[in-house]
């Protein structure tokens, strides 16, 4: 990958989400938690509604990095913080989160790139950083 | 004899709560996930992923699908009585994932976890856990995730 420069920018990738694609994550990862499908087990315990997998909400976000990188076997290191729900109303839109990413250093043929992931303009992920290889 | 007996009844019901000590604790491995082409596939679309590699004649898998074979290791920490950790007061906090290498269809994957520091403020216990993923001994992936767990009433 030529000339990576920290500021660069990855540009932004917006995933809408309904009701529809939390119940295929959770088929898809077998995670079969109540309040992925239950608005009723959901306030139960103090949530707003039904919410959307943090996992599929790291995942989904990756997706900007991968493609930037072409090859998604490059991502040597993800993490994230999980600090707000994307809650997910049963609606025909459902929601929508937008990602941005830019490159932070580049070090050793590594580059660092912050994310950020925003739904109903809150920040939904803290700390969001992917290390990309890219000799 | 009778005091034992209570004692051991008595732990049951009213588990004692982790504490630091726990970190260390590793358990038996959950028995190999085989990762087949079919499930990349709809991982991926799930993520609303179309990246050629996840479809190709020798796909790899979203590198997040990680936590879909960690979390087969989950099952040991919540079922160890002895700490009194319900999935149902549990918040993942933060996760971070080391990739080695990506995984691709056909591997068997081994999850071993391992936990790797407590903290109890209170009535909440932060708990970092450790999933060693590897393939025939190598190494693919360390999955770390922090989970919140609030105690039940009854424990606080």
């Amino acid at each position: 990958m030529p000339d990576i420069q920290p500021g660069d920018i990855l540009g932004e990738l917006r995933v809408p989400v309904t009701r529809f694609d939390v119940v295929r994550y959770s088929g898809a990862s077998t995670d079969f938690n109540e309040i992925h499908f239950s608005d009723r087990r959901a306030k139960a315990i103090g949530l707003p509604g039904v919410l959307a997998h943090g996992m599929w909400t790291m995942g989904a976000g990756l997706k900007l990095v991968t493609d930037w990188a072409g090859d998604p076997g490059r991502v040597t290191r993800y993490r994230v913080r999980f600090t707000r729900p994307v809650v997910v109303p049963d609606t025909d839109e459902g929601t929508e989160v937008v990602y941005t990413g830019t490159v932070t250093d580049v070090v050793d043929g590594l580059a660092t790139v912050n994310l950020t992931a925003t739904c109903e303009n809150a920040e939904v992920l803290g700390a969001a950083r992917a290390e990309v290889r890219i000799d | 004899m009778r005091a034992a007996f209570w004692r051991l009844s008595a732990t049951k019901l009213h588990p004692m709560p982790i504490t630091p000590e726990h970190a260390g604790r590793t358990y038996p491995p959950a028995p190999a996930y085989r990762v087949s082409r079919a499930k990349i596939a709809e991982f991926a679309v799930a993520l609303k992923d179309d990246n050629p590699a996840y479809f190709n004649e020798a796909p790899i898998a979203p590198p997040t699908f990680a936590a879909v074979i960690a979390a087969q290791a989950w099952g040991a920490l919540f079922g160890d009585d002895e700490l009194g950790l319900a999935l149902s007061r549990t918040v993942h906090a933060d996760q971070v994932f080391d990739f080695h290498r990506p995984l691709r269809e056909g591997d068997d994957v081994t999850a071993q976890l391992t936990i790797e520091k407590v903290r109890v403020r209170g009535n909440l216990d932060m708990v970092t856990i450790h999933v060693a993923l590897s393939v025939d001994g190598e190494p693919v992936c360390d999955a770390r995730s922090t989970l919140m767990h609030t105690k039940e009433a009854a424990d606080a």
